[in-house]
């Protein structure tokens, strides 16, 4: 249970996790949660806060984050915090805040360019207005919401290629958009309306030859692409009924077609790109109800995944 | 009043003679007659045609020390063609024209391509009928060979996506290599539906501007109301709006609305309205005394003669509001809070206002877009189709201002009348697609034809599709001719390669036109074939021709 400065209990949640790219090594990870920010350097095993630094009067809820695909080089992190965005140059010892046009908005998802070393570029999702785009390692931002019917984001998937591609997609409320000009203007894709809203989104790290992507939604489980979005089919209609809240795939996906879905209470893995599905973690383990998760080391058996629980804490599985 | 329906007015009642009886052409005369008129359009827009076109001198409308005019499109030199000295070439010649004129207007380009292919059919068609075909049947068949040649053409197109491509495209129409990568990165951005105000600049250079939401005519009703004057722009955040275009003469009118924001802690309000009368401005400005705690803004609703209405229902859609409208018996009596739209930023000037991050219902406004949508693609109008494309532009999120600059004001006139015509193709080319240029798209539906044709057991079925056949070879022709090159000489040559492979005339070289960059818009393409054939074979039925009497005019007052 976290506490606020005064000293009371604080009810947590984990909003977001991210691990550094070089996790097996460092054992770096962040998780975001209502209390603020937390590093571990440890492999989630234990966590220390990050805004004590910023001297504040009241806790600042860290609602999204995310590292530079070069974090072991460039140490940026970057966090949604209410009505803006926070980022660090050096693993979350210093922090400044980056300028976001007003009226403050509530940063939702955030998503780095996998070329961020090359293009600086950093997306940032927003509840109420859109996406907002920095093409110079987060100093400076801009609303881009050409064609993006639907402001309300939720979520955030980047192509592994877009360099070329200049492709990434975002998850709404009523369904998913893209983009294929790296975030300058959005299309609808072909997902039904009424199975939005999108909590979350994978691209396969192939998406360059499979065009392979993953939408969870929160009542009707889990959609499938194999077109760039064109076209949707639901999958996993028995084992993922309803809310999805996190999807990750695996990094040799489709060879190994690994798929993690994260329910709101449940850890399903498959092996098969879907077709089977078991259960990782326990029910005990995972009823306070689970909202994000990382996996750094992998998908194998032995691999530890991060698990962030509504109740601010961070199971190791 | 265009000059061309005043000359219409004068010189076409001259030609009457004194008797009431009608003229009446008869068989074979009436065919000869409008061949003759056809073929005279024809020629005189065929030089036009291609990247190497040839141009046309045409004498002023008010002869003086004015020179002639100089012009290269097709759709604009047919529209100078008024009349015709013999009345019966004049039908064929004012038959053309309306086909080529009603091309221009729809599609912006494409008129030389019609006026060939027209005129292959129609002389093709004529030596057939006069050897005893059968028109009707002729009409018939002609019409299945073009429902064939257009599934083939939207079969072959490709999609114009991309900064680049679409900017390759937009060079090939304008000839001006900044421009066009201009307008390739705002159609990128904006959409083939996006709004794009193109103005010209004072100077040389080439700006644009985007401007996110939405932004309508109509700006601040009281200059008092900007936050700061010497920016001349009110903003604010998260406001309630009322959308109306009522008349708002008492302050009584906005007591309830202002009541219901102020009780639900709502600190920004804009009221929109057709007028508003000093003493309710007064209200709103006394209301706003203190900005920190409350602050309003009054515009002036959007004016679109006939348009109005769904403009506001646009806004209300966008913001999740209602709309208030006197042509409906609505007053603000009934307002109550959740009848005002609401947004996350809105903002006013004195030209205009705008909505930024509506709070509308995100699937109101995709169901909203996609019937508009419906009804660009039925509308028949040009005109109906900009006013609905310009709805569409606000709605999506955002827009652009492309600034024209050049050497001189000539030149700018120029260039920015230019920039109008390529982003009205564009348009049509990102909604359809592109095909391989220079005639090579309609070389490619041949095959299909002469398959049709050697199934065919009568000569009514066949020919047609032969006439089809060859006059799809036209354009290429014209093409080649207008560069300085013998048709026959390549044509062989051309017969042989693959599809999508053509004579790029720059070059001198048979290519693959698409990836040298040769391209068509689809959507001009398909609407030039289908403008020919099917009024070549309209035309092809003309079997008589009667010319009415009009009263004798003067010119004498």
């Amino acid at each position: 249970m976290a506490r606020d400065l005064d000293g009371s209990q604080l009810q947590d949640m984990v909003y977001a996790l991210a691990a550094s790219p070089n996790f097996a090594v460092d054992g770096v990870c962040f998780a975001a949660r209502q209390s603020g920010l937390h590093r571990s350097d440890d492999g989630g095993r234990t966590w220390r806060p990050l805004f004590d630094v910023l001297r504040l009067d009241a806790l600042l809820s860290a609602t999204s984050v995310a590292l530079s695909p070069s974090f072991e080089s460039d140490g940026a992190v970057f966090v949604g915090v209410p009505g803006g965005l926070l980022r660090s140059m050096d693993g979350g010892k210093n922090w400044s805040t980056a300028l976001l046009p007003p009226p403050p908005p509530f940063i939702s998802a955030l998503a780095v360019s996998p070329n961020y070393a090359n293009d600086g570029i950093v997306f940032a999702g927003t509840m109420e207005d859109g996406v907002f785009r920095s093409g110079d390692r987060g100093a400076h931002w801009e609303a881009w919401n050409f064609g993006l019917l639907d402001l309300n984001v939720l979520c955030l998937s980047i192509s592994p290629d877009l360099a070329h591609d200049e492709t990434l997609y975002a998850g709404t409320d009523s369904g998913v958009f893209r983009s294929t000009n790296g975030g300058r203007a959005w299309r609808e894709t072909g997902f039904p309306t009424e199975a939005g809203p999108v909590l979350s989104l994978a691209v396969s790290p192939m998406f360059a030859r499979d065009g392979v992507l993953f939408a969870g939604t929160e009542s009707y489980g889990l959609f499938y692409s194999e077109d760039r979005g064109q076209s949707w089919q639901r999958v996993a209609r028995r084992n993922i009924p309803r809310a999805v809240n996190a999807i990750l795939l695996s990094p040799r996906f489709p060879q190994k077609p690994g798929i993690l879905a994260l329910t709101h209470n449940a850890l399903l893995v498959s092996r098969d790109g879907g077709r089977s599905w078991s259960k990782r973690g326990t029910r005990a383990e995972l009823k306070a109800g689970t909202t994000s998760v990382a996996a750094p080391s992998g998908f194998g058996q032995r691999s530890r995944l991060l698990v962030g629980l509504a109740d601010g804490r961070v199971l190791r599985i | 009043m265009s000059i061309d329906y005043e000359l219409d007015r004068f010189i076409k009642p001259l030609r009457s003679k004194d008797s009431q009886t009608p003229d009446v052409t008869f068989q074979p005369r009436a065919y000869q007659s409008v061949q003759r008129g056809i073929n005279l359009i024809a020629n005189v827009i065929r030089p036009t045609l291609g990247p190497l076109p040839r141009v046309v001198a045409i004498d002023p409308v008010m002869r003086g020390n004015a020179g002639p005019e100089i012009l290269d499109d097709g759709g604009v030199i047919a529209r100078r063609i008024v009349a015709l000295p013999d009345q019966d070439a004049d039908t064929g010649a004012m038959f053309l024209r309306q086909v080529l004129w009603r091309q221009h207007e729809r599609a912006g380009d494409g008129t030389a391509t019609t006026a060939v292919l027209f005129q292959s059919i129609y002389n093709q068609g004529i030596h057939y009928i006069v050897s005893g075909g059968n028109p009707m049947q002729m009409r018939s068949h002609l019409e299945e060979g073009l429902r064939v040649i257009l599934d083939e053409l939207e079969s072959q197109a490709v999609p114009l996506k991309g900064q680049e491509k679409i900017a390759q495209f937009a060079e090939t129409l304008c000839h001006d290599a900044p421009l066009a990568t201009m307008l390739g990165e705002i159609f990128d951005i904006v959409g083939e539906h996006g709004q794009l105000e193109i103005r010209e600049a004072h100077g040389r250079e080439l700006e644009r501007e985007y401007i996110g939401g939405a932004y309508f005519e109509g700006g601040l009703l009281s200059r008092l109301m900007f936050a700061d004057p010497m920016k001349s722009r009110a903003e604010l955040e998260d406001a309630v709006v009322l959308i109306s275009d009522l008349a708002i003469q008492e302050p009584d009118q906005l007591v309830a609305i202002f009541q219901a924001v102020i009780e639900a802690n709502i600190k920004s309000l804009m009221v929109i309205a057709n007028e508003i009368s000093e003493k309710a401005l007064s209200f709103l400005l006394v209301a706003s005394r203190d900005p920190a705690q409350f602050r309003a803004i009054a515009v002036k609703a959007p004016t679109d003669i006939g348009g109005q209405a769904a403009l506001l229902q646009d806004l209300a859609v966008l913001t999740g509001g209602r709309a208030v409208l006197s042509a409906v018996g609505d007053t603000l009596n009934g307002v109550k809070l959740e009848d005002l739209g609401r947004a996350r930023k809105v903002w006013a000037n004195i030209e205009h206002f705008g909505v930024v991050a509506g709070k509308g219902s995100p699937r109101a406004l995709r169901a909203h877009i996609a019937q508009l949508r419906a009804a660009f693609n039925k509308a028949r109008d040009s005109q109906a189709r900009q006013k609905i494309r310009e709805r569409i532009g606000q709605l999506t999120g955002g827009s652009a201002v492309l600034w024209v600059g050049g050497i001189s004001a000539v030149d700018i006139k120029a260039r920015t009348e230019m920039a109008e015509r390529t982003a009205e193709a564009l348009r049509g080319a990102i909604t359809k697609g592109v095909l391989p240029g220079g005639g090579a798209a309609l070389l490619a539906c041949r095959s299909k034809l002469q398959k049709m044709a050697d199934q065919a057991e009568e000569p009514d079925e066949r020919t047609p599709y032969r006439i089809l056949s060859r006059a799809l070879e036209e354009p290429t022709r014209t093409i080649l001719h207008n560069a300085g090159y013998r048709p026959s000489e390549y044509m062989g040559k051309i017969n042989q390669a693959r599809p999508g492979f053509g004579f790029d005339v720059r070059s001198g070289k048979i290519v693959d036109m698409a990836e040298a960059g040769v391209i068509d818009s689809a959507g001009v393409l398909s609407h030039a074939v289908h403008a020919a054939v099917s009024s070549a074979a309209l035309a092809l039925t003309i079997d008589v021709l009667v010319h009415k009497k009009r009263p004798e005019m003067s010119l004498e007052p």
